[in-house]
């Protein structure tokens, strides 16, 4: 009996001994597994970035000509994508910091308060859709399809200016448009 | 002196907007590898690294910057939460020069604090690359980061613990037994 229980605490200790090394291990080189799906490739172009507008005046509208089929944003790459468009202040180029126009969040102006608007053509249900600060959807693809690669999406831009600003600055803002894999 | 202008279409308001250029210049083309990445049985108090490939595409060099970005609920994954916190993840060069027609790589860095509650996480976070470009259009292109955290982590306090009760109870059940059998 007693060389059994001398046995069993033995066997205990010498287990205990041999696996609390292995669990030690374990921690220090855990299999951390890193996964990129097939190498996707991800890319999306557009065939212009500059809007010359020249000189504008107050509470007034433009339009990109022609209108919504001004840019052209093709899908390259090699997986679908969604996308999004989120837009900016614009600031005054000499000095971005004293002065500014501020994007209204839906599309409206105001003192100093200008609006921005994207169409895509083939967006037959939202027409103008005010671009914000917010990132939001560029081709609606939660009420759709995402992109494919080859597929390509032509929309134009409206501008709506302040109410009221000061005059002879030269101000700029930019559009991000963005993609992520679907 | 500054003047106000209150009235549509009476004055004209000389402001040039946009960078009055009458080039219509062409996005920088780029691209990124790959387009999603998934860490799994990273365990808190490890890190985990991957490369991004950044293609520029253009003639010219251009610089690029990396950036996170956490994408609200609806364009998640099912089943992701947002990622914790930005400042777990490094790049090894987050603006980075690439030369025309070249491509070149960064190294991201995801570190897991070590503590118990950040065990068993699946969490959603994007990386953003784009070129610096002044032009009223930009593309950014997001690479979607995948992480989950192992659901086990090592207690080496647990561990000494049991080892130390199993010790000692066979040190007791052998004391015991060896008492019971002792002749009266």
């Amino acid at each position: 009996m007693k060389i059994a229980i001398t046995s069993t605490a033995i066997a205990i200790i010498l287990a205990l001994a041999g696996s609390l090394p292995a669990l030690a291990q374990q921690n220090s080189t855990s299999s951390i597994t890193i996964t990129m799906t097939g190498l996707n490739e991800i890319s999306i172009s557009l065939d212009k970035t500059q809007w010359p507008l020249g000189t504008v005046a107050s509470n007034t509208q433009y339009e990109t000509i022609p209108q919504i089929e001004w840019c052209t944003l093709t899908v390259q790459g090699t997986c679908n994508v969604n996308t999004f468009i989120v837009g900016d202040d614009a600031k005054w180029v000499s000095d971005p910091g004293a002065y500014k126009w501020t994007l209204s969040n839906d599309g409206t102006n105001g003192d100093h308060i200008y609006g921005l608007w994207f169409r895509i053509s083939g967006d037959t249900t939202r027409g103008y859709v005010p671009i914000t600060k917010t990132q939001g959807e560029f081709w609606p693809y939660s009420g759709g399809s995402s992109l494919a690669p080859g597929n390509t999406k032509q929309f134009g831009l409206r501008l709506l200016t302040p109410t009221y600003f000061y005059s002879g600055r030269q101000m700029a803002t930019q559009i991000t448009i963005s993609a992520v894999a679907a | 002196m500054v003047a106000r202008i209150r009235s549509a279409g009476a004055i004209a308001a000389f402001l040039v907007m946009f960078f009055p250029f009458l080039t219509l210049a062409e996005d920088v083309n780029f691209s990124v590898i790959p387009a999603e990445v998934h860490i799994d049985n990273l365990l808190p108090g490890e890190s985990a690294e991957f490369e991004l490939t950044i293609h520029n595409k253009d003639e010219i060099a251009h610089n690029f910057t990396i950036t996170t970005f956490p994408p609200p609920e609806e364009e998640r994954r099912e089943g992701r939460a947002q990622f914790p916190s930005d400042s777990w993840i490094s790049f090894s060069c987050p603006r980075i020069e690439i030369a025309g027609t070249s491509q070149a790589n960064a190294t991201v860095t995801v570190t897991i604090p070590q503590e118990q509650k950040w065990a068993g996480r699946d969490w959603e976070i994007w990386l953003g690359v784009t070129p610096e470009s002044t032009d009223l259009l930009a593309v950014k292109l997001y690479v979607r980061l995948l992480v989950s955290t192992s659901g086990t982590m090592f207690n080496a306090g647990l561990v000494t613990g049991i080892a130390v009760a199993i010790v000692l109870l066979g040190y007791g059940s052998y004391h015991y037994f060896r008492r019971k059998t002792k002749p009266e």
